[in-house]
């Protein structure tokens, strides 16, 4: 029975063994950070779009809502960071439950509102009204409780975590009504699925994940700005890696992001225009080409990609 | 049908309106436990609308909607079909990137809470005969055997009724006659259903009782017999 398993559990273990061990012979912590952060995040998008279809480019608000609700928390509540990293993904839920409207919109339609959406949270939380609570435009300051090891390997936990959770929807029945969701709404109702329901789950889920990758990120950072958490960004990367991986898999985006972000971080950073200028070919050729990612291709050769 | 206790389903004036088009004008219908009826009536005259509206997938106007004693109007879909009714559609929407068996498993999951879910599907594949095709995705089946499988995937919900939209459109005289063997066989299992045809040919096989509609309202109901000697029903189906 726990055969299934095997080959995604494998897929886990790797990555684990990577970030376990790969700190103690290369040494930029940040890039294994945000490296683990992408991976997390491509999981993460990989719920609701590899799954429903939804293709989310306010993606990003989910991170910023866990950045800042979680430095509240500390700011105000003095918690301990690792459980104001929970709170960062509840804030998170609880802005993927005020978009729930938006999952009526279609397509194009959604993906837009979505932006929209990203950036009015931008503004509120950077609006200097609201300095009192979210210190406005001057950012976030945490390096009291800074601990850059300790957050580091909570990264790890929620890249775990993020990736049993696409495990769970590719083995269960959940995730199967998800697929049929985005197959085809009405035969699935006829089925008997819940569709608001079913679908309000998975984007929260999928906000959830983004939340605790903002929230540990704003502790690993310990001074950030709302244009740092609610940069744009993040939501192109994200698309970007799990369209080049391939979606509705746990490895595809795992790959993705693996190639692309080194690629980034060995070439990009240098020159970032012409790195912008290649994400935004890449993208358009995806999508015209290779809409299953990489992950296509190996499965073409019918190699079974969990 | 006077008691009822006898009557499975009872849809009475229904309008729906698409823009400034009424699909549906008033009309009615009474399905008794155990009964096949026919519907018929000419091309545009609304036949899938009163399936898409009992079914949930378009939202009425105005009118009532009973099924089994309580009221199924303006329910969504999902719960219509927990409550025991099913459709096929003249256009068949298969999960196409789905196996045809996870086409069928996840209406058995989802569609009823009653019976073991691996028998099922197994049944409902066996009555389809699809057993064979049964780890080829959707999308590669040819249109009869989409057809086949959107049935087997009604059935896997458990219905007390089926609604069974224009099934014979686009096949071969065998298809259709061992389709009409089908149906018979799942009505003797204790399903009830309307069938909707364009063809008075296929009803006939299934049953003598028969609605014909036209414009979106009732123009007769009674046996195909009298209804082909009635002189409105051949003035809509030959007047076309
Ligand atoms: N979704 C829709 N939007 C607009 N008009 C529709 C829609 N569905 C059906 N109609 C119209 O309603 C009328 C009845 O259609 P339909 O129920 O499909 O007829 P039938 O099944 O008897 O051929 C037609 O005029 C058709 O064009
Ligand atoms: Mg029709």
């Amino acid at each position: 029975m726990l055969s299934k398993y095997y080959s995604s559990l494998g897929a886990i273990f790797v990555i684990i063994f990577i970030f376990v061990t790969l700190p103690f012979v290369y040494n930029n912590q940040s890039f294994l950070f945000n490296m683990m952060m992408y991976l997390a995040l491509a999981e993460g998008l990989n719920i609701i779009y590899g799954f429903t279809g939804y293709l989310p480019f306010g993606y990003v608000g989910f991170f910023g809502a866990g950045a800042y609700g979680a430095s509240i928390v500390i700011m105000f509540l003095r918690i301990s960071p690792f459980l104001a990293v929970l709170a960062g993904g509840i804030a998170a839920v609880i802005i993927g439950i005020i978009l729930f409207p938006l999952l009526r919109l279609s397509g194009a339609y959604f993906a837009i509102a979505n932006l929209a959406a990203s950036q009015a949270l931008y503004y509120l939380v950077a609006n200097p009204n609201l300095q009192k609570i979210t210190q406005g435009p001057y950012g976030i300051d945490l390096s009291s409780v800074y601990n850059a090891n300790a957050s580091y390997y909570l990264m790890l936990g929620v890249l775990v975590f993020s990736m049993l959770l696409v495990l769970y929807m590719r083995k269960t029945d959940f995730g199967l009504s998800l697929l049929a969701i985005k197959e085809d709404r009405v035969t699935a109702a006829l089925a008997g699925i819940n569709i608001v329901k079913t679908r309000s789950i998975a984007w929260m889920l999928s906000a959830f994940v983004a939340g605790l990758c903002g929230a540990v990120f704003a502790w690993f950072t310990a001074v950030f700005y709302p244009s740092t958490v609610f940069n744009l960004n993040v939501s192109v990367f994200t698309i970007v890696f799990v369209l080049f991986g391939g979606m509705g898999t746990i490895v595809g985006p795992l790959l993705g992001t693996l190639i692309l972000y080194s690629m980034y971080n060995f070439i990009g950073i240098s020159t970032p225009e012409y790195f912008q200028l290649f994400y935004g070919l890449l993208i358009m050729i995806l999508v015209l080409f290779l809409p299953n990612g990489v992950v296509s291709i190996l499965q073409h050769w019918r190699i079974d990609v969990p | 049908m006077s008691h009822s206790e006898d009557v499975l389903l009872r849809v009475d004036g229904l309008v729906k309106k698409f823009g400034e088009l009424k699909a549906l004008n008033g009309f009615s219908i009474t399905v008794g436990k155990g009964k096949i009826v026919g519907l018929a009536g000419p091309n545009g005259s609304g036949k899938t609308t009163v399936i898409n509206v009992i079914s949930g997938i378009y939202k009425p106007d105005v009118g009532s909607i009973e099924f089994d004693g309580k009221s199924i109007y303006r329910l969504p879909s999902h719960k219509i079909v927990h409550r025991g009714i099913n459709r096929t559609f003249q256009v068949p929407k298969p999960l196409a990137g789905l196996t045809v068996l996870q086409n069928i498993s996840i209406a058995a999951i989802y569609g009823s809470q009653a019976g073991n879910k691996t028998e099922t599907v197994k049944e409902a594949l066996e009555i389809v005969g699809l057993e064979d095709a049964k780890d080829t995705l959707a999308a590669n089946l040819t249109l009869a055997q989409q057809k086949l499988l959107g049935l087997a995937r009604a059935l896997a919900t458990k219905p007390k009724m089926l609604l069974v939209d224009e099934i014979a459109a686009g096949l071969s005289s065998q298809e259709l006659q061992w389709i009409a063997d089908m149906l018979i066989h799942i009505h003797k299992s204790g399903i009830s259903m309307i069938v909707v045809e364009h063809l008075m040919g296929f009803i006939d096989s299934l049953t003598s009782d028969v609605v014909v509609m036209n414009a979106g309202a009732n123009l007769f109901r009674g046996s195909i017999e009298d209804a082909s000697r009635n002189e409105e029903v051949i003035e809509v189906f030959l007047g076309r």
